[in-house]
């Protein structure tokens, strides 16, 4: 058996002169290092935001906040705590918004330094400091919506075009359009999971051989349309592979086609529809893919200027 | 006693006390930490097996021992977690829970148990959770590593480095977290380790040498982890005699140690295992493919969450990083940067020095001649390459782009005691330098007190880290990543598995109105068994049962977050028709859990 821990002692190593400082350097940063370390992780939690910070940032917002704001929390990570206080101020549709654009104010409320994307293009008109949070409201040139198909999407007619040409309607049921013969074909407004965030968006999933067709007939145009697509959900993107594709026709031209893939996440896609904004035209999205197995895509767009 | 043995006695009286500190700051940690839903199937495995146990104690005093050894006596019970786990440590856990819980299982949750009880059970009672005697034997593990760790190491370096050492190796807040729990990746670090520290003592004992064997059977019983235990050994045993291929032109021999492995391992595994026993090669193929063709469960790493293999380049190559950057954002820095010390050391050394340049040298005893019984008493026996390969094995294994990186940090654990090691390297370097400063200022006695003093600091944050993480070692990262919400800004995975929800069970325990009707989301039944045989949960809460469904049956609910659950909480929005929260269960403001009412709008 072995008897090594205290076997004979080694020569003392002599320690140059040109080397001492270099070693004495590096344990003087580890010794910095431990101590810093130490003394962070004492600290850190005192720095984190309290109830009471949340609290005082509640009632700040609470006091200024109109109807069509946006609340954002920064980190985004901090949205779950940032909606316990504020969640009732929040709708299904705003907290699952397809984007920013429509917010022409936005109160933040940020902590550690960082600030909310979305209110990174407005000016701040009023900062208040709680504690480790800050409440900001943010002013910003918002896009006028003329037209939002989510809210609209019962003035929609769906059917399932095959490939004759061959349209077969989707009659309204309960709370969808449902397409005859086949289960899953049907669109309906719900939230989707695209890319891990929450979406409001009309679920339509392809079919095989065929075209999902949503036509709105009376479409306010803007400036543009902006189109957003993902594929819904974690399982499903583990499941399968294969794009979806979404052709949008504008009074019977094709204006747009967009494929989305699993990596794809939310896109949004623009169509400029300047030279006739103000008018009114048919607006009709076309799903479809070669690969339908476990696609459930999203979709949501809106007719801004 | 002898003046020679007394250092050695010395040594082992100090590693003692390491493993005893050990388990009770493990008994300490763990009422925090919450049943999770791989936890909870061990704890009920456990109780199975035992049960295996008693029904042998009828059947041999009824003489019908033949039944508890036929396939259907053996399935009913050894069937439970199978093929998916070997099951050394849950019969540990079934054994100690019977030995040592406090009974109340003829009260209200008798019925909550996987086996029938059939009376009051005599034990002798030294916890008053059931779910602390499921755990005690994986504490009694962690100890026995550390200690491990602290008498290993001190065959580089003084007393005060190794027993830093010893000290880092525990105080991780990934591995402290894992380290109580009644599962088995703590266990199988401390076997890789038992494993690896008599593979070194074999090569110059021919006793280790045969003891390797056996000790690699019992990790083979303990997880999976095992198998490739072997390759870092190769690789480090190529390494320290290559001179054998570049001077001698042939191959080293195969040294005893491998031999035994591979003689005296299959056996005791396949022995360990009374599941197997009715079909031996079936099943070792049913366990052998529930690993290799694991699924990829979802599991967030740099604001991506992973549930594929992936298959372009550019995922392939952040995919590869996942075990490296995953250390450097949990190991304490203060840890990285002794245990780079420690590299910097040893890959400087040359062969015969001592690793420290006042600590046990390493050459070979004089005149020693080579021998496969003891393989490295001719030769240095390389402490450097030993611990590349016991650190890095591990890392490299789980970054291969094809495995999947569920469990985190967990699956390459086993590289952190030797990562340990090097650190204590670099305290005793450390130590070294300054105390030489204190002697030049002629302060003999500073300079005899600064080792165990530097020992305390060194190991400060890391202690720090680790009190700070509990009881959500899971979501804690370090001072690069800056902290739990360093970690949640990086996307660096928060949690998994429901560890998280024993801080609020009283929340839940409150609201009588609805908790009746309660969604548990990844908290799964045999979790919630075990808090209410504790009484940690009311009895009348409900279980509305998994997903969408479970949702819209509910009154109230919970959300363990992680990037993938995403779609349930927007379940629990329209189910509830609101995004508002009634509770946040957060850590330093990340949120952690995130629980709904019905009524709260």
């Amino acid at each position: 058996m072995e008897t090594v821990p205290d076997g004979p002692p080694a020569p003392r190593l002599e320690v140059s002169h040109t080397r001492l400082p270099l070693s004495l350097l590096a344990a003087g940063a580890v010794v910095a290092l431990a101590l810093i370390e130490a003394l962070v992780s004492l600290t850190a939690p005192l720095r984190a935001p309290k109830a009471d910070d949340w609290a005082a940032a509640e009632r700040d917002v609470r006091a200024g906040f109109r109807a069509g704001d946006l609340i954002v929390a920064a980190p985004a990570w901090a949205d779950p705590i940032m909606r316990m206080h504020l969640g009732d101020l929040i709708s299904i549709p705003t907290a699952g918004r397809m984007d920013g654009a429509r917010f022409a104010r936005v109160w933040e409320i940020d902590q550690r330094g960082a600030r909310a994307p979305v209110g990174r293009d407005g000016r701040v008109v009023l900062e208040h400091h709680y504690g480790a949070l800050t409440v900001r409201q943010v002013e910003r040139a918002a896009a006028n919506v003329s037209y939002d198909f989510l809210a609209r999407w019962t003035d929609a007619h769906v059917s399932r075009v095959d490939a004759t040409g061959a349209a077969l309607p989707c009659p309204w049921q309960g709370d969808r359009f449902q397409c005859p013969q086949i289960g899953f074909n049907y669109v309906r407004r719900q939230l989707v999971e695209v890319d891990t965030h929450l979406r409001w968006a009309l679920l339509a999933q392809p079919v095989e051989r065929a075209r999902v067709v949503v036509e709105y007939p009376a479409v306010v145009l803007g400036r543009e349309i902006a189109v957003a697509t993902g594929l819904s959900n974690v399982w499903m993107r583990k499941a399968a592979k294969g794009p979806v594709d979404l052709v949008v026709w504008i009074d019977g031209k094709p204006a747009m086609q967009v494929t989305t893939r699993n990596e794809s996440g939310w896109l949004i896609s623009h169509i400029d529809t300047t030279a006739r904004a103000g008018q009114t035209a048919a607006v009709r999205f076309e799903v479809s893919s070669t690969a339908t197995y476990a696609r459930y895509f999203g979709f949501a767009a809106e007719a801004r200027s | 006693m002898s003046s020679a043995a007394s250092p050695v006695k010395r040594d082992r009286l100090i590693a003692l006390l390491l493993g005893i500190a050990t388990v009770a700051w493990l008994l300490v940690a763990e009422k925090s930490e919450g049943f999770g839903r791989d936890e909870g199937q061990y704890m009920r495995a456990g109780e199975r097996y035992w049960g295996w146990f008693e029904e042998l104690a009828d059947n041999i005093k009824h003489h019908n021992v033949k039944q508890s050894f036929s396939q259907g006596g053996i399935d009913r019970y050894w069937s439970d977690n199978a093929p998916d786990h070997p099951v050394i440590m849950k019969t540990l856990y079934g054994l100690s829970w019977r030995a040592f819980h406090r009974c109340t299982c003829m009260g209200p949750a008798r019925g909550l148990h996987p086996i029938p009880v059939r009376g009051r059970h005599i034990t002798l009672p030294l916890f008053a959770r059931e779910s602390t005697a499921f755990r005690f034997p994986a504490m009694l593990f962690s100890g026995l590593l550390i200690a491990m760790v602290y008498l290993f190491a001190r065959r580089f370096v003084p007393r005060p480095a190794a027993a830093a050492g010893a000290v880092l190796a525990l105080a991780q807040p990934h591995y402290f977290f894992h380290a109580p729990i009644a599962c088995f990746d703590a266990p199988i670090t401390t076997m890789a380790f038992a494993v690896g520290f008599s593979y070194w003592k074999s090569l110059r004992s021919t006793k280790w040498g045969i003891a390797c064997g056996v000790v690699w059977g019992v990790a083979l019983g303990t997880k999976h982890n095992a198998w490739f235990m072997p390759v870092f050994l190769a690789a480090h045993y190529l390494w320290m005699r290559r001179d054998d291929v570049l001077r001698r032109h042939r191959p080293p021999r195969i040294p005893l140690a491998f031999v035994s492995m591979a003689l005296l391992g299959p056996p005791i595994f396949f022995a360990h295992w009374p599941w197997l026993w009715p079909a031996p090669a079936a099943r070792v193929q049913m366990y052998f493919n529930r690993h290799l063709l694991h699924e990829h469960y979802n599991f967030e790493y740099l604001g991506m969450n992973w549930n594929n293999p992936p298959t372009d380049l550019a995922h392939k190559l952040i995919r590869t990083t996942f075990p490296f950057v995953s250390t450097s954002l949990t190991v304490p820095v203060t840890t990285l940067a002794l245990a780079i010390w420690g590299a910097v050391l040893l890959l400087r050394r040359r062969r015969g020095d001592a690793v420290v340049a006042d600590g046990p040298v390493e050459a070979p005893p004089e005149g020693a001649r080579p021998s496969w019984l003891r393989p490295g008493a001719d030769v240095d026996r390389a402490p450097g390459a030993f611990l590349a390969t016991q650190i890095f094995g591990p890392l490299c294994l789980l970054a291969v782009p094809s495995t999947p990186i569920f469990g985190g940090v967990k699956h390459f654990m086993p590289a952190m005691p030797f990562l340990a090691v090097a650190a204590a390297i670099g305290v005793a370097a450390l130590t070294r330098v300054l105390t030489a400063q204190v002697r030049a200022l002629q302060r003999p006695r500073l300079a005899r007190a600064l080792p165990a003093a530097l020992a305390v600091l060194l190991c400060l944050p890391a202690v720090a880290e680790t009190e700070r993480s509990q009881p959500d070692g899971l979501s804690h990262y370090n001072l690069l990543a800056g902290g739990f919400a360093g970690g949640a800004s990086l996307g660096m995975n928060r949690q998994f598995w429901g560890y998280c929800v024993a801080p609020m069970l009283n929340w839940i325990n409150q609201d009588h109105a609805d908790n009746r009707r309660m969604y548990w989301h990844d908290v799964l039944g045999d979790a919630l068994h075990m808090y209410k045989r504790e009484g940690r949960l009311d009895m009348a809460v409900g279980d509305t049962g998994a997903a969408e469904p479970g949702i819209q049956a509910s009154s109230m609910g919970l959300l363990v977050w992680e990037k993938h659950w995403a779609i349930y909480e927007g379940w629990f929005w329209e189910s509830y028709g609101t995004v508002k929260p009634a509770y946040v269960r957060d850590r330093e403001g990340v949120p952690l859990v995130i629980g709904y009412k019905r009524s709260v709008k």
